[in-house]
């Protein structure tokens, strides 16, 4: 009796905040106050091993993050800002459990305050099991992410934050942080702005007009192959999906071979016959009409082969309604086929907008962002991301190169995040 | 309370990891180069093994691994040979280097050394009395700032292809080059004269050079006052007349790939053109005894000074055998290694020696190139070097389209504000 009665005073008595204080002092010591004595062994076992192991490595990964080094051919100022930027992580993962812990003491000391009863060991694991289940498995995901993807964006930006270029190379000099000098150079120095800005304007012309006109004639063509007057539409859509077969980039070198301006097949053997002839390669202005066909020819196979399966998909009830109130044949378009098709597929069609803004492979393999123009850093036909591989590899500004990527990566991230938000079938997720 | 309670803590956290931050290091070492403290003299002791890093290529392999062994043979001392592909042999040692897993010896260009220095990855080297076994104009493109920095093993340049049908013999001087291009030049029919890269300043160079262009002023002891850009001065502009000539006049046609280039040589439509030794076999596959070869033809008296490239063995900053790798360096870039080198791999010798051994001179396809070596200039190795090809193309590609040559005063601006923004030129 008396012994009962002691267990439920102690119970009342139990502090949830001295639990949740000796869980931050230690982790799991929290726990071992709580008397779960499993838990706050794995716990302790974990705090410990993390201290041991990456100690050593973070402190010099801080030092190294904050100084970039300090003795020119010792200190390799690369390794250190990579070193400094994994201790960044394993410092966020580091905190993550540290706060799950002290959560979970604070929480458990509540509950068994609150006279909940303790849990027995198998109950005690299933649970475990079940709640962790998972984030057991996608915890190898994760991390692999955290390297793969992660680490080398924040060593992108902070390699923006730095002087590094090919006067300044490790490891006989050391890099520093500059702060947004390289940002404010950008616009501020003539050569760089003027190109910048000039890069740009063609880079966001080019996303424009190619990716719509792309969308466009997979749309047209979708539309005409699925006439239930058409016959053979099997060979038909064969045939209309081949330019996708072929890799692009085979098909843009031959393309960039037929538009050679006095040998090329385009000049020499079809606009002959007109009398015409295109300085294709050599003027810009022609060089952007002929990026854009072959953008276009490259991309709408794509565009079809979605539309094609999304416009099969659509019942025929639809279509028979708006003839029995009198639709014509544009209405039922512009009221039942256009929306059917937008709403299915509007996520992939941004996605061809953004890929066409970092299509790297097209301009530089047609003709290396020329033509050349007066005056001007980049090339005529350069987008921004093959202006950035001009300047990493040609160059080595290293510092610019990932200033204008991060350019890039927030107008490509800005312009996705806003389209996504307002598509629809991103808001209802499943429920077409 | 909690919340706040918590933050609190954690910054605590942050100061303590903080503050006991940074290596624990004697303040002495600060200076940085505590390495090679013993190098007064005495007898240095021999290593078991140096570090070789050779190009992937597998010619070239098979033509040092005999040398190796001899080497091996010779001293005893063991090489290991890594293959690293050139191009990243540079971006890799600046990596492991510092770790402690770079090689003794590293095989590059010469037009890179600026750079490697720059980014201090190699070291001067001493060739001793050697020095003068090598060709002139491959040491002085090993030479930065006065210092040796490189054992030259390879020599490279252009020379000119003809085809004997259409001349009998090679042009000797500019004149009658120019006289074959006016005369033989039927562009509706695609036949040419003479045609060759004209937008590439890397094979365009010899008709800048000859008429007294340069890209940086040179200096008595090897060294490019890079402030000083002889890209726009009288004789470059005397070239880009030559060239928009060319291209105006339709005999050379505007906007020429290699590609096409060789394309219509090898169909036997064109008379003569300009091309490295690396075109000869395919040349030859498909001209047959047709095929002549020659060094390029006299401008303003002077044989054509075509841009020489040198590959040659350098010497690791990190290592730590520096005296045997250098012994090392000099064995293979002998006069007899030299020649079983350019036997298996095919590349010209810088060894002035083997370069002038008859075995080379009177190899029918290399002969004319090895001829036009000393006639050459190399190609500048100062880092800035690499601001320089990209305007510089530009501006001849717009020459090619007929603009004036003011755009050669416009790439010579350019090329300072990219020396300039790029962090150099102080």
């Amino acid at each position: 009796m008396s012994k009962v009665k002691n267990e439920t005073r102690d119970k009342s008595r139990h502090n949830p905040k001295l639990a949740m204080i000796l869980s931050i002092l230690y982790a799991g010591l929290g726990q071992l106050y709580n008397r779960r004595y499993g838990k706050a062994a794995v716990l302790i076992i974990v705090e410990t091993a993390y201290l041991i192991a990456f100690a050593d490595y973070m402190n010099i990964g801080f030092w190294g993050l904050v100084t970039l080094g300090e003795i020119p051919m010792v200190d390799h100022s690369i390794f250190l800002l990579i070193q400094g930027l994994i201790s960044v992580l394993l410092l966020a993962f580091g905190l993550t459990v540290y706060i799950i812990n002290v959560r979970d003491a604070y929480k458990e000391a509540t509950e068994i305050r609150n006279g909940k009863k303790r849990p027995s060991w198998s109950e005690a694991l299933r649970h475990a099991w079940d709640t962790g289940f998972p984030y057991i498995f996608i915890t190898p995901g994760v991390v692999m992410l955290m390297f793969v993807t992660f680490l080398p964006i924040m060593f992108m930006i902070a390699l923006a934050f730095t002087n590094y270029n090919q006067y300044n190379s490790p490891p006989r000099k050391l890099l520093d942080w500059v702060g947004f000098e390289n940002f404010v150079n950008l616009v501020k120095i003539d050569i760089w702005s003027d190109t910048l800005f000039s890069v740009l304007a063609w880079t966001l012309i080019w996303t424009l007009v190619a990716t719509t006109l792309q969308i466009a004639l997979g749309l047209f063509l979708a539309l005409l192959v699925n006439d239930p007057r058409i016959k053979g539409k099997r060979i038909i859509r064969t045939i209309l999906i081949l330019p996708w077969a072929v890799p692009a980039f085979v098909t843009i070198l031959i393309f960039s071979a037929m538009f050679n301006d006095q040998f090329g097949a385009i000049n020499k053997d079809i606009l002959s016959i007109f009398g015409l002839s295109f300085p294709w390669l050599t003027d810009p202005f022609y060089t952007k009409i002929a990026l854009i066909m072959i953008q276009t020819w490259l991309g709408f196979p794509f565009v079809f082969a979605l539309f094609t399966g999304v416009l099969q998909s659509i019942s025929k009830d639809w279509y028979e309604a708006a003839e029995v109130d009198g639709g014509n044949r544009w209405q039922k378009f512009q009221y039942i086929t256009l929306p059917h098709i937008l709403y299915a597929t509007a996520p992939l069609l941004i996605m061809q907008y953004t890929g066409n803004f970092n299509n790297f492979n097209i301009i530089y393999l047609f003709n290396q962002g020329g033509p050349a123009v007066r005056g001007q850093n980049a090339g005529g036909t350069d987008i921004l991301i093959s202006w950035v591989y001009k300047l990493t590899f040609e160059t080595n500004n290293y510092n610019m190169a990932a200033a204008i990527s991060i350019i890039i990566g927030l107008i490509v991230i800005g312009f996705a995040f806003f389209q996504f938000r307002r598509t629809r079938s991103f808001k209802e997720e499943g429920n077409i | 309370m909690k919340k706040a309670l918590s933050v609190f803590l954690v910054f605590l956290l942050m100061v303590g990891i903080l503050s006991g931050c940074g290596p624990d290091r004697d303040s002495e070492s600060k200076t940085g180069d505590d390495q090679n403290t013993n190098n007064s003299g005495e007898e240095v002791e021999k290593p078991d093994k140096l570090v070789v890093w050779v190009n992937d290529e597998e010619k070239q392999k098979e033509a040092l691994e005999q040398i190796f062994n001899k080497y091996t043979e010779e001293t005893g001392i063991e090489i290991e040979m890594v293959e690293v592909s050139m191009l990243d042999q540079i971006q890799n040692l600046s990596l492991d280097g510092p770790a402690g897993k770079g090689p003794d010896v590293f095989f590059q260009p010469h037009d890179r050394i600026g750079d490697i220095v720059l980014q201090g990855l190699a070291d001067p080297i001493d060739l001793g009395d050697e020095k003068e076994d090598y060709s002139e104009t491959a040491i002085s493109a090993v030479t930065y700032d006065g210092e040796t920095y490189g054992a030259p093993l390879v020599v490279e340049t252009y020379g000119m292809f003809y085809n004997k049908d259409r001349v009998s013999e090679a042009p000797k001087t500019f004149e009658e080059l120019q006289k074959i291009a006016d005369e033989q030049t039927n562009a509706s029919n695609e036949e040419y004269g003479f045609l060759m890269e004209a937008a590439n300043l890397y094979f365009i160079w010899p008709f800048f050079a000859s008429n007294g262009a340069y890209i940086f002023k040179r200096g008595d002891d090897g060294s490019y006052d890079t402030n000083d850009i002889g890209l726009a001065n009288e004789g470059a502009k005397k070239a880009g007349e030559i060239i928009r000539n060319w291209f105006d006049k339709g005999q050379i046609p505007v906007g020429i790939t290699p590609d096409i280039m060789n394309g219509l040589f090898k169909d036997g439509k064109v008379s003569v053109v300009i091309n490295g030794p690396w075109m000869a076999r395919e040349y030859q596959d498909a001209l047959g005894d047709k095929l002549g070869i020659s060094i390029l033809p006299e401008i303003d008296g002077n044989v054509g000074k075509s841009f020489v490239g040198v590959k040659s063995w350098m010497l690791s900053a990190y290592s730590e055998n520096k005296e045997w790798a250098v012994d090392f360096m000099k064995f293979i870039t002998n006069k007899e290694n030299s020649l079983t080198y350019f036997e298996i791999a095919g590349e010209m010798p810088a060894n002035e020696a083997a370069l002038t051994d008859p075995l080379v001179t009177d190899d029918p396809i290399v002969g004319a190139f090895a001829e036009q070596v000393q006639y050459g200039e190399p190609m500048p190795s100062v880092p800035e070097m690499q601001q320089v090809w990209e305007p510089a193309n530009k501006a001849l590609e717009l020459l090619s389209k007929g603009e004036d040559t003011g755009v050669l005063d416009e790439a010579v601006d350019q090329i300072k504000a990219n020396i300039i923004a790029s962090g150099g030129g102080q």
